[in-house]
């Protein structure tokens, strides 16, 4: 490729021919344009006339130019200009391999770092340079194949969540060890990390090394830690910069579960600090409903920080059999139990029939023996709920009856009566020690002290269940803490009270990580590794190196210490962790971690990202030598005195016609617009912006509005767009939205009137157009753009499509809802919990009103497009099944319109037996 | 033209079909214009009533007016209004030139010409006048089937690209009308007119033109050819020939007024854009006037 003046050429040579263009001009000038033969009487008249010298027989000069610029444009164009070439002198032979951090880091700016690839990639490929590919998050050897089949591929490369860790770089240098020489193009995420140093030596052996790195700054947020009632957020930033503001957002669940932005915070760096705090002060309600904090405009793992237990204060109701009696306070029972559980719970005083309307986590009885019904029936439904009962015992539980010869239904255990008593005044024996705690009881793991002794307990009769049951036991094997589950929740019995007089376990530090460990209380916002001995946590979500948190699947659990001191990497995920109650979250920055940005040393030439893009202009030029050319024939037609102005006439009217005419909702009288919407059926389609949807949309909607017009009674005008910035939107019964993912997210104010067009009985058909491969996750662009675009919209709790739902009957029968895919994930409002299936009747009873949304990723609207001539527009599946899935389509369609025109007209049909019969017929 | 006897009979049958077509359109023309009384406004040969004179020397006692006279004692002669027929001769350019019609909407030249001809000759035998066209293949003659031999000959068709005036076989005194567009060789009019002049035969020289041949609305590299096709003339810039050409047809309508001047005759023009009915008027009048003057 030749250079010249910052353009460069493809074909150079060709612009030789660029010589030719004056002679072209000697041979353009001489020729007049063709004559013109008309039949004229009067010719005798003109015989002898001759033409004027003075008058020109040739081309006028500026249409000449016009012709030579069209011709110039032609050659310059073929000979391939390119704007901003990369310079192809710095570019060396041989094999190139190109070297990815991939980590978190450089996740906020990954389109950006695909981009520059691709830009190097297409400069190597043009080079005829051979190309590896090696992320040293996950290091592959790298096959050297043509820069094209890796241009093909980039896409699939994606950010991992964590950083190289040294057994990575080990790896990669092993790998590198064994090819043949290469040059390196390192794609830095400009954070250091450790062995980075001897990789880029290993890597230096083998060739150049050119590193590319962003100048952007890295920022990532630590753990938010909960203290004296705000919750503290450290921002961290690789590079101590210029001030900087930065926003928190706090994600969590509205009370309807849906997720939401539930608070913000401002966070500002000082000029040359590295680190910004902000502070939230959240009731503790919406404390309980955070999942995780994330830096706006970030997009990275580094950025969000999830919330675990560590934030949620449990609510414990502290109630004890001897509330009433006078005494000092040491003896109150509740005493120890009251200082191991403050600095972490949220503790609740009261009688029962008090606290259980706050419906606290967890309810602690101690030496409570009988409850009378009024208040163990509501105790019972509030365990099988989900509430965690402990109970201690004592004097009064051996002294009663409970659980005697049948097992309370509040006990895990029968017990024995009487107790027993050992080591003391009165009775042989030493006081027993625990025994250590067996695999599988949820305190497996913690060290057992020496001095923990019981003298007396409670004892459980031997059953069938009870080995089961016992998590705890003392030497003898007597079982000293029983459980047992109840629907939701749990019963734990410590068959000791909770005061010293039994056993001194209340005194150790034990009995707080027994509570920890049973999520009585939620413990230090980092447990410590030792803490976690003998624990194993699974995976429940996990984060990609975007953030963006999904579903663990079966990946293998982790071994607690492990959990929180071993560095990130493919075999511990960053995400929430669980373990019986307990959920851990393992962040990408612990609250330890710097951000230190990664240096080079001066002999590494060290670029930005942001080379200026190549752009080949050949198109450009050719384009605009067709239109010169056009401009041309026009001109010579007018000049020749064939483009009379009749013709003109019609050319302007061809033009005219050949502008698009939109059928959308945009008019500039909102009165026409609101008639025209309201006096007849309209469906109606959200516009895009993407100009392929929306006329696919406006098809679609075509197609269904006939097949309403030919099958029922609805005879709905033609389908409109609408702009969801301008338009009302009342006049719509359903509005059909397909969800790109480039799309403008819509304004607060059209956000506005789309909660009031949902709540006054609209329906909005959202439709991702992907067959749902995502199930409705952040995995696909779509996806994650529907949840964008769905979070500010008042949308009630949704499930799948149920098969007695009134949208399977309205019309037709239905029981597959296909358009373009056949995917049966259609998402619905909820049925209320309480809606049963009535004996005899073939429905539920279900919601009185119309699903505000549908939710599905068939494209429907591809289904039901039609041309002008009512033909399909698009072919669906193949041959006869092909069109009985785009019938099917038709008729989901007729059932979706039907459902919003007539609600739950049909659902009221199972009601006719009933109404006859009371009609006595 | 081969004249077996079928093309022969689908050519008179094609000829014949649109005969009818020409006279209902010239019938329809003139019955549009009433004529007057034709009489000759003196006394002579006739059969209207003049006027009463008291009988002279040198009259026939046949020609006193017994019933007039017998009112009194003077002898009264009774004399008609002369009333004579004249001899209308006709000449329409048949030429190629006049086979033209710049646009669609406009009747081409020759058709105007016909129909104009027609018309005015279906006036004048109501009149009672003898109507023929000039040269030997129809003299003058009067009554209704002239109508058909006139709209016959008229229908033919001349392959020359301009005709000459058919000036042969003028019978003196009579009248004369010439329609065409005079775009040709001026040469031979002039011998029509001067030969016609000598006859005592007066007429009206009728200049039918096209509206484009008027204004002349071309521009750019054009190639005029006649509509015969054997004249042609290019042009690179027709723009700049214009003014030219309408000098040239200003001189020669100012020649052919100048020639009528001198002869006697009256000029009119017309354009086929025009309406038909106003050059019937005027031909009828400029007939009439003149005749009236003539008297």
């Amino acid at each position: 490729m030749s250079v010249f003046g910052g353009i460069g050429f493809t074909a150079p040579w060709l612009l030789l021919a660029l010589l030719a263009l004056p002679i072209l001009w000697l041979i353009l000038r001489a020729v007049p344009p063709a004559p013109i033969r008309r039949r004229f009487p009067g010719v005798a008249l003109l015989l002898g006339l001759a033409d004027d010298e003075s008058t020109t027989d040739r081309t006028p000069w500026w249409l000449l130019l016009l012709r030579m610029l069209a011709v110039a444009a032609i050659i310059v164009g073929l000979a391939g200009p390119v704007l901003n070439p990369q310079a192809e002198a710095e570019q060396g032979s041989g094999p190139l391999l190109m070297v990815l951090d991939g980590s978190w880091a450089g996740a906020s700016g990954w389109d950006r770092k695909l981009t520059a690839l691709d830009a190097q990639l297409t400069r190597a490929g043009r080079a005829e340079r051979t190309v590896g590919i090696l992320t040293l998050t996950d290091p592959q050897v790298p096959t050297f194949q043509s820069a094209d089949v890796w241009r093909s591929r980039l896409p699939g490369l994606s950010p991992a969540p964590w950083q190289p860790s040294p057994a990575e770089i080990a790896r990669a240098t092993e790998i590198m060890a064994d090819l043949p020489g290469f040059d390196t193009m390192w794609f830095s995420d400009g954070l250091d990390y450790p062995g980075r140093d001897d990789l880029r030596t290993a890597l230096q052996s083998k060739g150049a090394v050119e590193v590319h790195q962003s100048a952007s700054n890295v920022i990532g947020i630590a753990p938010a830690v909960y203290q004296d009632g705000a919750i503290d957020l450290t921002l961290r930033r690789a590079i101590p910069g210029p001030e900087r503001e930065a926003v928190v957002q706090a994600h969590g669940r509205d009370p309807a579960g849906n997720a939401r932005i539930l608070a913000t915070a401002n966070a500002s760096f000082e000029a040359g600090a590295t680190e910004a705090t902000t502070s939230l002060s959240l009731p503790a309600e919406l404390r309980a409903r955070l999942t995780s904090f994330d830096i706006a405009g970030q997009r990275s793992a580094g950025a969000r920080t999830l919330v675990d237990d560590g934030l949620r204060r449990r609510e414990v109701a502290l109630i004890s059999g001897r509330g009433a009696q006078e005494g000092l306070q040491l003896l109150s029972p509740l005493h120890y139990i009251e200082q191991a559980l403050a600095p972490n719970a949220d503790l609740i005083d009261g009688t029962l029939t008090d606290v259980l309307p706050a419906n606290p986590d967890v309810i602690v009885l101690a030496d409570v023996a009988t409850l009378s019904p009024a208040e163990a029936e509501p105790l019972q439904e509030w365990i099988d709920a989900g509430g965690m009962l402990i109970r201690f015992a004592g004097p009064r539980i051996a002294a009663s009856d409970v659980s005697r010869i049948d097992e309370d239904p509040l006990m895990p255990v029968r017990l024995r009566a009487g107790g027993r008593s050992v080591g003391g005044a009165m009775s042989w024996g030493e006081p027993k020690a625990l025994a250590p705690f067996r695999n599988g009881s949820p305190f497996f793991g913690l060290p057992v002290p020496d001095d923990v002794t019981v003298s007396a307990q409670v004892v459980a009769q031997p059953d069938p269940t009870l080995a089961d049951r016992v998590i705890a036991s003392l030497s003898d094997g007597t079982p000293l803490v029983t459980r047992k589950a109840v629907g939701q929740g749990q019963i734990v019995l410590f068959h000791v009270t909770a005061t010293a007089e039994w056993s001194t376990l209340p005194l150790s530090g034990l009995f707080v990580q027994m509570m920890e460990r049973l999520a009585v209380s939620s413990g230090a916002s980092t447990p410590e590794a030792g803490s976690l001995e003998g624990t194993t946590w699974t995976p429940l979500r996990v984060m990609d190196g975007f953030g963006t948190l999904s579903e663990a699947g079966n990946l293998p659990g982790v071994a607690g210490p492990e959990l929180i001191s071993a560095p990130a990497d493919p075999a511990l995920p960053p995400g929430i962790y669980g373990s019986e109650e307990r959920r851990l979250a393992r962040n990408v920055l612990t609250a330890e971690t710097k951000l230190t940005p990664a240096t080079w040393p001066s002999d590494v030439p060290l670029r930005g990202l942001a080379l200026p893009p190549e752009q080949p202009l050949a198109a450009a030029l050719l384009s605009l030598a067709i239109l010169l050319l056009v401009a041309d024939v026009l001109a010579s037609l007018a000049l020749s005195g064939l483009l009379l102005r009749r013709s003109a006439g019609k050319l302007a009217l061809i033009l005219g016609l050949g502008l698009p005419q939109m059928g959308d909702a945009q008019e500039t009288d909102p009165e026409s617009f609101a008639v025209r919407s309201a006096s007849e059926v309209t469906l109606a389609h959200v516009l895009t912006g993407n100009s392929d949807v929306d006329e696919v949309a406006r098809a679609g909607l075509t197609g269904l509005s006939d097949t309403l017009y030919f099958r029922t009674t609805v005879e709905p005008a033609l389908p409109t767009g609408v702009d969801l910035e301008q338009d009302e939107l009342a006049f719509f019964p359903i509005l059909y939205w397909p969800v790109t993912p480039d799309q403008p997210q819509p304004s607060t104010e059209a956000y506005g009137k789309l909660n009031d067009y949902l709540r006054s009985g609209g329906l909005i058909l959202f439709d991702t157009r992907d067959a749902d491969i995502a199930s409705y996750g952040a995995a696909s662009p779509n996806g994650r753009k529907l949840q964008e675009l769905a979070a500010p919209l008042d949308i009630p709790p949704l499930e799948p499509l149920p098969g007695d739902h009134v949208l399977t009957r309205t019309f037709y029968l239905l029981q597959d809802y296909p358009g373009r895919y056949t995917s049966r994930d259609v998402w619905v409002e909820a049925a209320p919990p309480d809606a049963e299936r009535i004996e005899g009747m073939p429905f539920r009873n279900l919601n009185d009103g119309v699903t505000p949304v549908v939710i599905g990723g068939n494209d429907w609207a591809a289904a039901w497009a039609v041309r002008r001539d009512g033909a399909p527009l698009l072919p669906i599946g193949r041959g006869y099944a092909g069109e009985r899935q785009r019938e099917l389509a038709y008729r989901f369609g007729v059932n979706l319109v039907m459902h919003v025109l007539t609600g739950n007209y049909k659902s009221d049909q199972v009601h006719v037996p009933a109404l006859l019969d009371r009609l006595g017929q | 033209m081969t004249h077996s006897p079928l093309t022969l009979r689908a050519n008179a049958e094609g000829e014949a079909a649109r005969l009818p077509a020409l006279l209902a359109r010239a019938e329809q023309l003139a019955g549009a214009v009433l004529p007057g009384a034709h009489g000759r406004r003196r006394a002579g040969s006739g059969d209207d009533f003049w006027q009463y004179r008291p009988a002279q020397m040198g009259d026939s006692r046949r020609m006193v007016d017994h019933r007039r006279s017998a009112r009194g004692d003077q002898e009264f002669v009774r004399e008609r209004e002369w009333q004579i027929a004249q001899s209308v001769m006709l000449w329409v350019d048949q030429g190629a030139s006049m086979r033209f019609a710049s646009d669609k909407g406009l009747p081409d030249k020759a058709d105007r010409a016909r129909l104009l001809g027609l018309a005015l000759s279906i006036l004048l035998l109501r009149g009672g006048e003898r109507v023929g066209l000039t040269g030997a293949a129809l003299p003058p003659r009067r009554g209704n089937p002239q109508i058909l031999r006139l709209a016959e000959l008229l229908c033919q068709e001349d392959t020359r690209e301009y005709a000459p005036p058919e000036h042969r076989g003028m019978i003196p005194h009579a009248r004369a009308i010439f329609i065409s567009d005079f775009l040709g060789d001026l040469d031979p009019v002039r011998t029509a007119l001067t030969k016609a002049a000598d006859r005592g035969v007066r007429g009206v020289l009728y200049h039918l033109l096209d509206p484009a041949e008027e204004a002349f609305p071309f521009a750019g590299r054009t190639i005029f050819e006649s509509v015969g096709g054997t004249l042609r003339h290019e042009t690179l810039k027709a723009n700049d020939l214009r003014d030219r050409y309408l000098d040239r047809l200003a001189a020669r309508k100012d020649e052919l007024q100048q020639l009528c001047v001198r002869t006697g005759w009256r000029y009119g023009l017309h354009h086929t854009d025009a309406s038909a009915q106003s050059a019937l008027l005027w031909l009828y009048g400029a007939l009439d006037a003149r005749q009236g003057s003539a008297a």
